[in-house]
């Protein structure tokens, strides 16, 4: 394997928030086994008053959810966002997942118009630009379900 | 606990003041603070300021540097932050310096020179300040916290275009009159509906600028008051909520929120407001003046809501029947509101306080609000942070 076949070809802006297995990119979450609520990021615990504060283990959110609300947002967001080149104007929506939480994310993949408030939406990464190296810089989006 | 009024208020204008320092606002705010309670620097025996964030050490320590140009004292001096609430914890500190005995006169006071353009993170480092990530991983700054919120409300209630800009309208009416706002402009519903959007479906106009501002509270025992005040203020409840678990709102700087209510949207709010209505032993019927945090036109809405003035889904009735202008059941942000103001975060809920203040004098010439006995002022900052303060004469 050549030095270069060995570095990946994307990598997180911030490692822990998603992965891809199998089917496709979920989000990483985590799971109270007392209070049962589902963090993201899964360091940011927000547990139920008189919880016993765990276990809390690792879980992946199932890929799809539904659209909550979504946004168009016409101005290019500060540093430290970062993209190639100006990506506005581009939607960004919260999906909710079967867990019983809301995540919000950039919406990709589809115009502004074909947004519809309760739509299927699948988790996919979106990437925000390339590094010296070469690799595509991710993070999480979403899109509709085809 | 004793009671506590309000006997000095003062305000450097909100604006942009590039070329002066945030203690310069600052010292002139309180200055005019002291003037108007005829009170001696020496007078204070205890101070509470706001942290102004992007001012580095010396804005973390804003009370000492400040209190240094009248001359140091040796008083205790409390610096505080809880974002853009940070005033209304300096107000409640302040509060209960003097209602526990410990002292008999408090000064409080918040200052902010906000930096060009939008605001974004303040560290580099995701592991330890979480909030690093929205603006990383999302671009989230806060407009479109507040547009996605926005958006849910309309799909609930079948709030329109027009109901947003009508709130734009109401404040620049009143924030024309304002001789310390920023934005005098008075504009029609079609120079509204006109302006950029922002952040779909909120507009240039319907979002808050961010300002530079300082305002201060000198605060005494009431049985002292009148030495200063010929009408003190009686502040009948200063109080802060924090956020309740199972509160569907996406707060600024989380990227998730709980799918499924079990407590009102806003809680943080829903609880400085209930707690300030107990300790107060009145309701929001009883209230004539009402100093509302619009960061934008949705929140004007919302937060007739949260804080119980009409029921979920009524505010757009409220405003359109004219209940929320002077002279309505309740007055609304007669001061022109962040709306004519901008924010101001570690200034803006002593702003709030300073404008019921002379609501209840009477000193708001053609923007007065007749007969006014009970104002209250509301805040909101971001990851479940809010100050509810009422006063009465």
């Amino acid at each position: 394997m050549s030095q270069q076949e060995q570095v990946a070809n994307a990598v997180p802006a911030y490692p822990g928030l998603f992965t891809e297995a199998q089917d496709g990119v979920h989000l990483m979450s985590a799971r109270c086994g007392d209070c049962g609520t589902h963090f993201f990021p899964k360091n940011h615990q927000q547990h139920r008053p008189g919880c016993s504060r765990g276990p809390v283990d690792e879980v992946l959110l199932h890929r799809k959810g539904t659209l909550a609300s979504f946004t168009t947002l016409h101005y290019m967001p500060p540093k430290p966002f970062k993209t190639e080149k100006d990506i506005t104007p581009f939607p960004m929506g919260m999906v909710e997942f079967p867990e019983g939480i809301q995540v919000v994310g950039i919406i990709t993949d589809c115009s502004q118009d074909d947004l519809k408030m309760g739509m299927e939406m699948e988790t996919v990464a979106y990437t925000l630009y390339r590094n010296e190296d070469g690799q595509s810089v991710q993070t999480w989006g979403f899109r509709p379900v085809k | 606990m004793r009671d506590v009024a309000i006997v000095g208020v003062g305000m450097h204008p909100w604006g942009k003041f590039e070329g002066k320092n945030f203690i310069d606002l600052g010292v002139d705010a309180v200055a005019k603070a002291l003037a108007d309670a005829g009170m001696k620097w020496e007078e204070i025996q205890t101070i509470c300021s706001g942290i102004f964030i992007w001012g580095g050490n010396a804005g973390h320590l804003s009370g000492q540097y400040i209190a240094s140009v009248f001359g140091e004292t040796g008083v205790p001096i409390v610096n505080v932050y809880a974002a853009c609430a940070t005033g209304s914890s300096a107000m409640r500190t302040a509060y209960m310096s003097i209602a526990s005995g410990q002292v008999d006169v408090a000064l409080c006071l918040g200052v902010d020179m906000s930096p060009k353009g939008v605001l974004t993170a303040k560290s580099d480092n995701p592991q330890q300040d979480m909030d690093v990530l929205r603006w990383r991983m999302v671009g989230m700054s806060n407009p479109p916290y507040w547009a996605l919120e926005c958006k849910k409300r309309m799909e609930k209630y079948g709030t329109t275009e027009q109901d947003l800009a009508d709130v734009k309208v109401l404040l620049s009416k009143y924030g024309s009159q304002n001789p310390n706002a920023r934005y005098k402009k008075l504009y029609t519903r079609d120079e509204v509906l006109d302006s950029v959007m922002v952040c779909d479906p909120l507009r240039l106009y319907e979002i808050c600028a961010t300002s530079d501002g300082a305002a201060a509270l000198i605060l005494c025992a009431s049985d002292k008051a009148k030495e200063y005040a010929s009408k003190p203020v009686k502040v009948a409840a200063t109080t802060i909520g924090s956020s309740i678990y199972g509160d569907p709102t996406l707060r600024i700087s989380a990227l998730s929120a709980p799918a499924k209510a079990e407590a009102p949207l806003l809680s943080e709010s829903y609880s400085a407001s209930r707690q300030a209505y107990e300790m107060a032993g009145i309701g929001p019927e009883d209230v004539d003046i009402l100093e509302l945090p619009d960061n934008s036109s949705w929140h004007y809405l919302q937060y007739l809501e949260t804080c119980g003035f009409c029921g979920e889904g009524e505010a757009e009735k409220m405003l359109a029947k004219g209940d929320t202008e002077i002279g309505g059941k309740v007055a609304v942000c007669p001061s022109g509101g962040f709306s004519s103001f901008g924010e101001a975060i570690g200034a803006q809920a002593i702003w709030q306080v300073a404008e019921v203040v002379t609501q209840l004098r009477g000193q708001c010439g053609s923007r007065q609000v007749e007969n006014a006995r009970v104002g209250m002022a509301q805040t909101y900052g971001l990851m479940g942070n809010s100050g509810t303060t009422i006063l009465e004469v």
